[in-house]
């Protein structure tokens, strides 16, 4: 993230997307809600989104009723939905992302940007001048909590295992139609652990003062490197076992009387002691990392008995799309709980703070009596996330990321018939762990393509610019399989 | 333990000359020691072994008064036995002087039975060879853990105020916990490199519930690769004057204050080092070992909280070498506690931590001996007593625990356990006044014990005529009790906290160490002697009296008796000066009623209800007190119907009555008196051993014989009589049953801190509140 700090001399320029892209339907945007974290500021909007419905609708029959009339009447209207925007973005980029919306904005009702996370006041004059707006502060673990709920309740495959060395890194889980309660581990700077057992019940059972700035700051001080993502970097390829001490380095073996297997950490950097010797940055760097997931993970998982919770979703910078911290908590967890507990990540972690300010801002909308459906068109996907298989998409990464919601005309519940709500998957195949069969059906689905643009134009013969809007089609839908045959996630 | 590889540096070459004390007076009784066992730490080795003591006791045998019994003899027999007593000897050196420390003990050792070698640590396997060659004992491995925790139960159950709170700023560092009877479940937190945490349940079950990685070899190693400061306790050093808010990122850093809707005060530690990794500046060494110090000390408490909820357990003791004597980091680990449990937790430490690990081992392979099935006491003597482990008060004395420290234990003849009618057996504290915490006293009675110093020399050499080098032996004693005292007024809390009683028991353990075993055995042969004398003409006017005059008598009687006690030096300066002295002046010098403490109207009229089933009397001194003063108030209880049992010392104490003389003064009057010859015929006069060889009193180690008969008998009276049982200790003992507390303040000091003055009476009786409204209704409320 200093990296990114590092270039804020251009960073008109490195804007990859063209900002209406970015910021979508800003026309009718309302209740604004900002989260501004230690390097990345989420943006919130409502906004309602004209498009065409097609509707059929009954002739009547009554009057005169030929044989050659067709059943029913077809038209095209216009329809008005309402959708969530959320859009993620560096620090850095905040003063252009700002004067964009300005100028770009319409809807002169709103007065009022909710604003929370710990770069909200830094920035509260930057906002108040720029967007004329007021900055309504919100409590951060109030809003963090909130997003929860909201993703958990309203994402499908919202939350997921990590398994680093699985076939799929991810495996989704289903949600459990009653989302409570459940533990919320928010690894920043340090840790809190928020015990969530209804909307608006939280407790901040307990917390830690070792977390993300602890391995960034120790960090800096053993390696001199100032940067968190190098740090990550170095030690996804140090090797702890010569910084820390192990039970097989005390006893010559596992110490078998108390279950300690030989590998097993005694002393994190219980080595680093021995006179006159030096120490890899990377090793150290593995060995902090190690020491801090580990201790995390224990914590969360005496929590977890404690509050008789089998449920922890983390989050926070330590965790955020870092598949290294993401394996170290995961086998940490795995360990301390036998496998009772799984670490559970969520694929909008990042959104959270903004979602629920936005939710605080907008309760008279009564967003939570809705049910709500991303919107795969406009919103970006979890990026892959190792950080040796995609340079390129995690460079991505320090840019822009989007997520949208559709509000659905009806809300939506579980057939009440279900045996099983909690293990009902909708779904026979999952192509995401079947790698044949995903070949197949994105090339099946490829190859249908040229039939569904032909089908779309066909069906607006009375429009001229079908043609054009039918090939944007083809292109879109065309990149996101291609997206998806890399990142069937 | 960083500190002791500067000092192998150092010294290694020249390590035979630092050895401070003559190794002879280290490793004691060398010559019948048998039974070893070894631990060896990163930097300390602890070596156990079990001996025996031969020592003088003074044994009384009545003599054969069937054949001739002339006016002039003397009523018994007193005589010096040899007599062979068990101790466990630890010792504790740094690991550069075993080798010293092995040659020496080859040398020394005569006793061939021994084979083996009980050893456990992790330099154990490194020293295998050198130990198995130089001492000729197979080496035989213990498992670290069991012996960590044998040892722990060993000396929780065995060493009153073996468990401390440690509070930084409070008058005394120290705060000793009153063990618990029940000395299980329990959490043991054992800081060495890593953390291990252990719940233990019974002697034999434990389990390792949890730990932790991030241990005392993390503050070292990552102290070392930050400061690059390379010695545990310089790291240490750094830790306590640096500041951590300079590297730690606060609650208030973030948020500008406290997050008041989450409870996070601004100054509480949001993200340990979380500014280190932006600030473009230098931090310094003693910032960051404080903060490292913080982090791992919290971490670690926060864990043995959370295990501590988890178990249901609130008893947690924290050991290894991260804690051992170092106030810092038990300061921090207190801090940790109590912040994380809100006070519902302490962190309990032990005296001797240290040695865990060695008498496990020790313990293992005394298994046949049954080591478990004695009481063990500390030996005051023998012992060095906690060392004060602030590093800027005492510099000289944290230099002195670098060589040599040693434990004793007695083996105690009789198993001690709790007196059955404690009212609440964990919160009794035998005590009435904690040195340790009152400057006042502590300077008072120290200055008195060195004043009466001469009188109790000039009495030990008077009490062994026929031996020439007991002068010699004498001054001995006088060097090392002086010596004693001079320690204690340093560090008062040396053996737990500083009691009066401690201050007794160390001079009687010094006494008994240069064979002394009881400088009054004379005075006491005497004074029986001639108060026997007396005894019938006692009774006979106690007899004359009304029944109402006869009570009142007969408490008079008591408390006069009880002014003769040579133990207190008011009365021994008058008894020295004026033999004449007699019973009668010192019932005309009692105090007039009301006394200071007057509960006689209640006692009275609890005399006019119905009789006790049992009372258990703890007598006092020798002569008059209990021939003249106890006996006839034990006839009283015996006619109306109660049957009594005496508790008496086992071993001498001052000119305190033992078992063994009582025996003896009992027959006497049993031959003289029909009562009490009924009583002890039919068995409802019985005499026990208290198990104690004190001059005070602590009701949660006596006999278990005793135990055994205050069951049986339905015991429903205590009566607790003379200062050092009934108001040094047991002054404020809360009883389950009727209690009678009678004695002389025969210390002016004393006198004036309870608001009276010399000579005033005492005599307290208590009814618990439970047994008042029932059969005793008629018993008012007994003020306190």
């Amino acid at each position: 993230m200093a990296k990114i700090v590092d270039s804020s001399h251009s960073m008109d320029k490195s804007i990859t997307l063209p900002p209406d892209e970015i910021f979508r339907n800003l026309e009718n945007a309302k209740r604004f809600a900002i989260d501004i974290g230690g390097s990345l500021t989420k943006l919130a909007y409502y906004s309602t989104v004209q498009h065409k419905v097609a509707k059929v609708r009954s002739f009547d029959h009554t009057a005169k009723e030929t044989e050659g009339d067709p059943l029913y009447e077809i038209s095209m209207q216009e329809e008005v939905s309402a959708r969530l925007h959320f859009i993620k973005f560096e620090n850095a980029y905040i003063e252009t992302c700002l004067d964009f919306i300005k100028d770009h904005l319409v809807n002169t009702d709103t007065k009022v940007i909710k604003a929370t996370g710990g770069g909200a006041h830094k920035f509260k004059d930057l906002i108040e001048k720029k967007l004329k707006l007021r900055v309504d502060k919100e409590d951060e673990m109030t809003c963090l909590i909130k997003g929860c709920n909201f993703v958990l309740r309203n994402i499908t495959h919202e939350a997921f295992v990590y398994a680093k060395h699985a076939d799929s890194e991810f495996r989704f889980q289903n949600t459990h139609p009653d989302i409570f309660p459940y533990l919320l581990i928010n690894i920043g700077s340090g840790v809190s652990i928020f015990k969530v057992e209804s909307e608006d019940t939280f407790e901040r059972v307990g917390g830690s003062s070792i977390g993300g700035g602890t391995f960034w700051g120790l960090g800096a001080l053993l390696t001199k490197t100032k940067k968190f993502d190098e740090l990550l970097q170095l030690a996804s390829k140090g090797q702890h076992t010569n910084v820390d001490m192990l039970v097989k380095d005390i006893y010559g073996g596992s110490y078998g009387s108390l279950g300690l297997t030989g590998d097993l950490i005694a002393s994190s950097f219980g080595k680093s002691a021995t006179p006159d010797k030096e120490f890899s940055k990377e090793d150290m760097a593995k060995s902090l990392l190690h020491m801090i997931s580990n201790d995390i993970g224990q914590l969360a998982c005496l929590y977890a008995r404690l509050h008789n919770l089998t449920r922890v979703y983390f989050g926070g910078f330590f965790i955020r799309g870092h598949p290294v911290t993401m394996h170290t908590i995961t086998y940490s967890i795995n360990f301390f709980t036998k496998g009772e507990v799984q670490a559970l990540f969520l694929r909008h972690e990042g959104y959270l703070g903004t979602i629920g300010a936005f939710l605080k801002g907008a309760e008279e909308d009564n967003p939570n009596q809705y049910s709500w459906g991303e919107n795969y068109a406009g919103s970006s996907g979890l990026m892959s996330t190792s950080p040796d298989l995609n340079p390129m998409q995690r460079a991505r990464s320090g840019t822009f990321d989007m997520l949208e919601m559709d509000r659905l005309e009806r809300q939506l519940v579980n057939l009440p018939l279900l045996q099983d709500p909690s293990s009902y998957i909708p779904d026979t195949v999952d192509l995401s762990e079947d790698a044949l069969a995903r070949e197949y059906w994105l090339y099946c689905f490829e190859e249908a393509l040229d039939g569904v643009v032909k089908r779309a134009v066909a069906s607006q013969p009375d429009l001229p610019e079908a043609a054009e809007r039918a090939e944007k089609f083809r292109h879109k839908y065309q990149h996101k399989l291609q997206t998806l045959r890399h990142q069937p996630l | 333990m960083a500190a002791e590889s500067e000092r192998v540096d150092r010294s290694s070459h020249s390590m035979d000359k630092s050895i401070t004390l003559p190794p002879n007076e280290i490793f004691r009784n060398l010559e019948n020691a048998k039974r070893f066992a070894i631990d060896i730490g990163g930097s300390l080795t602890k070596l156990a072994y079990y001996s025996t003591v031969q020592h003088k006791v003074a044994k009384v045998r009545s003599f054969d008064h069937t054949a001739k019994d002339t006016e002039d003899d003397p009523l018994y027999e007193i005589s010096m036995q040899e007599e062979i007593l068990a101790r466990l000897h630890f010792i504790k050196f740094e690991n550069a002087y075993i080798e010293t420390c092995l040659d020496f003990i080859k040398d020394h050792l005569v006793n061939t039975d021994t084979k083996v070698i009980k050893a456990t640590g992790g330099g154990a396997h490194k020293f295998k060879d050198l130990i198995e060659k130089k001492l000729k004992l197979r080496v035989d491995k213990e498992d670290e853990m069991t012996c960590l925790i044998k040892g722990c139960n060993f000396v929780l159950r065995n060493i009153p105020h073996e468990a401390f709170v440690y509070v930084k700023h409070a008058d005394s560092e120290f705060r000793f916990q009153n063990t618990h009877p029940d000395i299980f479940p329990y959490l043991l937190i054992n800081i060495g490199s890593g953390v291990s945490i252990i719940k233990v349940e019974s002697e034999d079950t434990f389990e390792r519930v949890g730990g932790s990685s991030i241990g005392g070899g993390t503050f070292w190693g990552l102290g070392a690769l930050l400061t690059k400061t390379k010695r545990f306790d310089e790291l240490l050093q750094l830790a306590s004057k640096g500041q951590h808010t300079s590297v730690d990122m606060l609650v208030k850093d973030i948020y500008g204050g406290s997050y008041v809707s989450l409870g996070l005060t601004g100054d509480l530690i949001a993200s340990s080092f979380g500014k280190s990794a932006t600030a473009d500046k230098e931090f310094s060494k003693e910032d960051m070992a404080k903060s490292l110090l913080h982090m791992i000390s919290n971490d670690i408490g926060q864990l043995a909280c959370l295990y501590a909820r988890l178990h249901n357990l609130t008893r947690v003791y924290f050991g290894g070498f991260f804690i051992r004597g170092h106030p810092v980091t038990m300061h921090t680990i207190t801090y940790s506690i109590n912040f994380f449990t809100k006070g519902e937790v302490q962190a309990l430490f032990l005296r001797h931590e240290g040695y865990l690990g060695t008498i496990g081992a020790f313990l293992k392979g005394a298994e046949e001996d049954n080591p478990n099935q004695y009481s063990w006491g500390e030996n005051y003597a023998g012992s060095s007593g906690l060392m004060s482990t602030s590093p800027d008060l005492n510099p000289m004395q944290r230099a002195r625990s670098g060589t040599f420290d040693m434990l004793e234990m007695d083996r105690l003849e009789r198993q001690l356990v709790n007196l059955p009618l404690l009212q609440d057996p964990s919160s009794y504290i035998p005590d009435t006044v904690d040195l340790s915490e009152d400057a006042l006293a502590r300077e008072y009675w120290l200055y008195c014990f060195e004043e009466a110093l001469d009188g109790v020399v000039k009495r030990a050499v008077a009490s062994q005529p026929d031996l020439p080098e007991a002068a010699e032996r004498a001054e001995k004693f006088r060097h090392k009790y002086l010596h004693k005292l001079q320690t204690l007024r340093h560090q008062p809390f040396a053996y737990g906290s500083l009691t009066v009683r401690s201050l007794l028991d160390t001079r009687e353990h010094c006494l008994n160490e240069f064979n002394f075993p009881d400088p009054y055995s004379k005075i006491k042969q005497r004074e029986n002697d001639m108060a026997l004398k007396y005894f019938q003409k006692a009774v006979k006017s106690l007899e004359e009296l009304s029944w109402e005059q006869r009570q009142f008598a007969l408490v008079r009687g008591l408390l006069a008796g009880n002014v003769f006690d040579w133990g207190a030096k008011a009365v021994s300066d008058v008894l020295e000066s004026d033999p004449e002295f007699g019973f009668e002046q010192a019932k005309r010098q009692l105090e007039e009623r009301p006394w200071l403490i007057d509960n006689y109207d209640q006692w009275l009229e609890r005399l006019n209800g119905p009789p006790h089933k049992c009372a258990l009397f703890f007598v006092d001194n020798s002569g008059i007190d209990i021939i003249l003063g106890v006996f006839p108030f034990v006839r009283e209880l015996l006619c109306r119907g109660t049957e009594v049992v005496l508790a008496s010392n086992s071993s001498p104490a001052l000119n305190d009555v033992t078992n063994n003389e009582l025996q003896i003064l009992t027959e006497r009057i049993a031959a003289m008196d029909p009562v009490i010859q009924s009583a002890v015929k039919e068995d409802r006069l019985t005499l026990v051993q208290s198990g104690s060889s004190s001059p005070c009193l602590d009701l949660s180690r006596l006999d278990k014989v005793l135990a055994g008969v205050v069951r049986e008998r339905h015991t429903d009276l205590v009566i607790i009589e003379g200062m050092g049982r009934a108001i040094h200790t047991n002054y404020y003992a809360l009883l389950s049953c009727e209690s009678l507390k009678m004695a002389v303040i025969k210390n002016s000091w004393l006198a004036d801190r309870l608001g009276g003055k010399l000579f005033s009476v005492v005599f307290k009786y208590e009814v618990p509140l439970d047994k008042k409204n029932t059969t005793l209704d008629h018993v008012p409320v007994t003020p306190s």
